[in-house]
């Protein structure tokens, strides 16, 4: 059943697949990065191709930017900081991977990063250690050097509340996986950290009119809103009435339906269809396959496990998958 | 995925579901990495449902295996769902011949049921039931043809009379169960012949249940490898065992031949075992002359066939009355070989359908139960009367862990679509059901509301289309065969163009190879934006990789304006400030490749006359020649005249050319053109305050010098006229 696709090097702790699964960036105790790349786009096998160093801490998290900005990554460093690397071939020179930009840093820690998807422009939204969220804007879509500050926010319903010192610990966001000009921009954002108003999950939405940010939904029950959240994920929809977005809090894996239209309040109304106990398990990650029909988490009990629907529209737990030598 | 059906549980639910039963499966997934393992592991969902796993190892060990040490960690790879069929067919390449035959056959029903529906559509008419049946009934025998050749057909060899069995390969379960679905739901035109279908039917694939309960056909297979050491087979139990139950599953020429191994066939024995051989003889005469109800036989195969009831009727009553009358002859009694005799009778009896007998001789409840359309009841008055007999089968036959093909049966007959669907999609895989729900909804209008349904808990679709969707992903896994999944997807009305959409853009399109089956996959299914986006991509690959060219190619094919226009800027500011530069050669090629295009997008058509002009200036601030000055002069015009000089470069033209506004020897511009340098630069200054404005990087007094120089040339020419 399953078939080994790349053996990493030593201190590797953290990697990243590009949008078509054809490189792989790995990220390592020392600070550096290493690429894995495929020659032949039917071949399973991956071997380094790149090594470069970026930070003299470790990484924390790697992710790639979208394909239509060129082949570069984006590196979350334990330093706090956040820097973007990109593939280039200049003047006849060999390809080598360049440093084009750098976010946050001891003063600033970031959290989280996640790149957004509109055709038009690429928009980054980064989470920092005090409870800020920052959407930056590129200036030129040749060039990854140039970013705007679009938007500061607090993950807070009510926007007129502010906390002052908040104090985070880890932050989840995912984009709305819909890559259309004609929808809004949007995001989920949920975070762990001491302050119980900004951790519920909140789905952001830009207001084109206004160029503003703006809270549209909670994905919390009343009682459950002040809940650490270790991740969130927002389903891809291939036609589906509803937007479908997976949370994981200290206490439970729990599935979200979102009305993809507002009602006649102009609201998106909101209900949790699944409900999973955690058991002890902090879950870490969470993915939605590309039909957005299952759901892959993994967490502290170092397992992978499968959640999907029946028939009913009932979920439940498909399959757990068990690392094993 | 959905999840699969279960059990058939009360009417109102369609999948009976409690979350206490359910316990997810645990799958092991081997790493071969050496402990300590990090609990973190990371995960990503590839093409289609194939999953990576990224699993580190604990990166502060001290590892003292000098080959273990540099290994960080392991990235695998796991295809859920679809292994299954694997199962059924476990040689990859034959798979995939299965998988990219079938293509065909599905997208010509598609196509034959839109054109059908088309029609009816503009004849007002409901569309031809018999009509669509024979499509079905077409495209289920390619499908089945491509599942393999019929193979196990229990055949008599003239070559070695002690073979009586000629074991092949092992036939495949899922040609059983497809070949199944053909009898009861493709085939509707020979619904009487069910029967002798059945018949045929386990005659192919009784082997396989095989593994799992016994049956008539490893009963043969063991009494054949007993058969060379047995001198006298007579006064073998095995040997009738082996004729009685090959008689009662319709095998009759392997039973005649076994017969004709009979001692007294023998030519020593002929004279003093004379009777016994007569009735031995009538007997398998009377077993190769038994009336069919089918249309021929193959070659090889014993019986009389029958076209019609009543003929078949009449020779029915005909052959029992020949049976019963042998059976209360007075030969019996000079039979002195008490064996031949019993089992002789015994063989009479399973031919005038006694119960007992039948049940004795057959292994399984499904043997049992061709038994008794052979024997008992040749004709079927309904799927319920043959579910209710099944019923009876079992209950005489039971059996604990029902074979996945004996659960089939019983879906079929029990008429129950969702045991039939959780069967095929359970045991048979998502290639399965995808191909198989067109026969079980020919005709059936209690299949069809199930499957196209559009159900709110599957986000709006079908089960059918969900089924699809599923087979698609599997597709979509495999390099080798994501391509034929579009014409799956395009065949769901709701969610396929969306999961095709997906699927298009998590290709590795900087491969030319890709992209291109990419772009021609787009252009068949008219998904323009999707492929722009892919040749924006490889666009913007070979433009950061060195290949500007093809960057620029890849980008005019996109249209990608915004990019484009990026580009020119880049290449004006190069023009502008490198003209006699050496490496402006380099940049030519790009300016020409850029000007050929022009038209659509990028509008660079004009960079060219910018070198020139560029290049007439250097001259004028080289030397100072008043005809190249005017000649200057002339070619800033025909630039800012040119409809394709883009706007935004206007300003910076005028700047480069103050110089040339104010040319001591005297105004280079008459009125005319001095009045429409001034209107180009107004509408520049206007198009700043417009939102898509791009800023050009120009010193602040650009602006006001170009304007002063302007005016001064228009006050001199206007002097001067």
């Amino acid at each position: 059943m399953e078939k080994s696709v790349a053996t990493l090097d030593k201190g590797a702790i953290c990697s990243s697949w590009n949008y078509c699964g054809q490189r792989l960036s790995t990220g390592m105790i020392d600070g550096s990065i290493a690429i894995y790349d495929t020659s032949d786009p039917a071949s399973s096998s991956f071997t380094s191709t790149f090594k470069f160093k970026v930070s003299e801490g470790s990484i924390v998290k790697v992710l790639w930017v979208p394909p239509e900005y060129g082949d570069a990554i984006a590196c979350i460093c334990s330093n706090g900081s956040l820097s973007i690397w990109e593939e280039l071939a200049e003047d006849s020179e060999p390809v080598q991977w360049k440093q084009c930009k750098t976010f946050g840093g001891s003063m600033d820690q970031v959290l989280d990063a996640q790149f957004g998807n509109s055709h038009s422009s690429l928009k980054l939204t980064v989470a920092y250690a005090n409870g800020i969220l920052k959407v930056y804007e590129i200036l030129d879509p040749m060039d990854l050097k140039n970013w705007q500050l679009q938007a500061e926010l607090q993950n807070v319903t009510d926007s007129v509340t502010k906390f002052g010192k908040a104090s985070c610990l880890s932050a989840s966001i995912s984009w709305n996986p819909q890559r259309s000009d004609t929808c809004p921009a949007s995001f989920l954002l949920g975070l762990n950290s001491d302050t119980p108003q900004l951790n519920s999950p909140k789905v952001w939405e830009f207001d084109q009119d206004h160029q503003r940010w703006l809270p549209v939904a909670e994905l919390a029950d009343h009682d459950d809103k002040g809940d650490q959240v270790y991740a969130v994920a927002w389903a891809p929809n291939i036609g589906r009435p509803y937007e479908l977005m997976a949370v994981a809090t200290l206490k439970s894996i729990s599935i979200w339906q979102m009305a993809s239209d507002p009602d006649i309040d102009g609201r998106l109304s909101v209900e949790k269809i699944a409900t999973f106990p955690c058991h002890n398990n902090q879950v870490w990650q969470m993915e939605w396959d590309m039909s957005g029909m299952t759901l892959a988490t993994t967490g502290s009990d170092g397992r992978v496990r499968l959640w999907q629907s029946n028939l009913n529209g009932v979920w439940h737990e498909q399959a757990i998958i068990e690392p094993t030598m | 995925m959905p999840g699969l059906l279960t059990g058939s549980g009360d009417s109102s639910s369609l999948v009976p579901f409690s979350p206490e039963l359910h316990t997810p499966a645990v799958y092991p997934l081997h790493h071969g990495l050496k402990p300590p393992i990090t609990p973190r592991l990371s995960i990503s969902w590839s093409s289609g449902n194939s999953l990576r796993v990224s699993v580190f190892r604990s990166p502060e060990t001290t590892n003292t295996i000098e080959d273990e040490a540099e290994v960080g960690g392991k990235v695998v790879e796991l295809k859920l769902s679809g292994e299954d069929v694997h199962s059924e067919v476990n040689d990859a390449v034959r798979w995939r011949r299965i998988v990219y035959g079938s293509v065909s056959p599905f997208a010509h029903l598609q196509n034959k049921k839109n054109a059908m529906a088309a029609l009816s559509e503009l004849q007002h008419s409901a569309p031809s039931q018999l009509e669509w049946s024979k499509y079905v009934l077409e495209y289920s025998k390619e499908i089945n043809s491509l599942l393999g050749n019929r193979k196990s057909r229990p055949t008599s060899l003239i070559e070695d009379p002690k073979t009586v069995l000629k074991i092949d390969e092992e036939p495949s379960s899922l040609k059983a169960a497809w070949e199944l679905l053909e009898i009861f739901y493709a085939n509707k035109q020979s619904q009487s012949w069910i029967p002798e279908q059945l018949v045929d039917w386990l005659t192919d694939y009784d082997s396989l249940f095989s593994g799992q309960v016994p049956t008539v056909h490893l009963r043969l297979v063991e009494f054949q490898a007993q058969l060379i050491n047995i001198q006298t087979v007579e006064n073998e139990a095995a040997y009738w065992q082996a004729i009685s139950s090959a008689l009662s599953v319709g095998w009759l020429d392997i039973v005649v031949k076994l017969l004709r191994l009979h001692g007294s066939y023998q030519l020593n024995q002929l004279g003093s075992r004379e009777t016994e051989n007569g009735l031995v003889e009538a007997v398998a005469v009377l077993i190769s002359k038994m009336p069919r109800m089918r249309v021929d036989l193959p070659d090889g195969k014993l019986g009389e066939c029958c076209y019609n009831k009543s003929d078949f009727m009449k020779a029915w009553e005909k052959w029992r009355a020949q049976i019963t009358k042998l059976d209360c002859s007075a030969y019996w009694l000079q039979c002195s070989h008490h064996q031949t005799k019993e089992n002789l009778k015994n063989l009479l009896q399973i031919m005038l359908g006694n119960i007992n007998t039948l049940t004795n001789a057959t292994c399984h409840w499904v043997e049992l139960y061709i038994a008794h359309f052979l024997y008992i009841r040749p004709f079927t008055s309904g799927l319920e009367s043959m579910h209710v007999l099944a019923q009876k089968c079992i209950q005489l036959k039971p059996i604990s862990t029902p074979h996945k093909l004996m659960s089939l049966i019983i879906g079929i007959l029990g008429e129950n679509t969702e045991v039939i669907l959780a069967e095929c999609s359970k045991s048979f895989g998502p290639w399965m059901i995808a191909h198989a729900t067109e026969l079980l909804t020919a005709g059936n209008i209690q299949a069809e509301i199930l499957l196209k349904e559009e159900r709110h808990n599957l986000g709006g679709i079908s089960i059918e289309e969900s089924h699809r969707l599923v087979y698609a992903q599997v597709l979509s896994s495999h390099a080798l065969t994501w391509q034929i999944a579009p014409v799956y997807l395009i065949s769901c009305m709701k969610h396929g163009v969306g999961l095709l959409e997906i699927l298009l853009y998590k290709q590795p399109v900087y491969h030319s190879q890709v992209l291109l089956k990419n772009i021609e996959i787009c252009r068949l299914y008219e998904l323009d934006s999707v492929s722009a986006n892919a040749m924006k991509i490889v666009g913007m690959h070979h433009w950061k990789h060195g290949r500007k060219g093809s960057g620029i190619f890849w980008l005019q094919q996109a249209r990608d304006e915004v990019r484009l226009n990026r580009i020119a800027q880049k290449l004006f500011d190069f023009v502008g400030k490198s003209i006699s530069d050496e490496s402006f050669e380099q940049w030519e090629g790009l300016i020409e490749l850029m000007g050929t295009e022009s038209r659509t997008v990028g509008g660079l058509e004009f960079l060219h006359k910018y070198r020139d002009f560029k290049k007439s200036l250097q001259q004028v601030q080289d030397g100072v020649a008043t005809d190249a000055a005017r000649k200057a002069g002339e070619s800033l015009i025909s630039i800012m005249k040119n409809p394709s000089t883009p706007q935004r470069f206007w300003l910076p033209l005028l700047y480069d050319s103050l110089k040339l506004l104010t040319w001591q020897e005297g105004p280079l511009l008459n009125v005319s053109q001095c009045n429409l340098l001034l209107n180009k630069l107004q509408e520049s200054t206007v198009a700043k305050l417009r939102p898509d404005f791009v800023e050009v990087g120009l010193p602040p007094h650009a602006l006001s010098s170009v304007r002063a120089a302007l005016a001064t040339n228009l006050g001199r020419a206007i002097l001067e006229e």
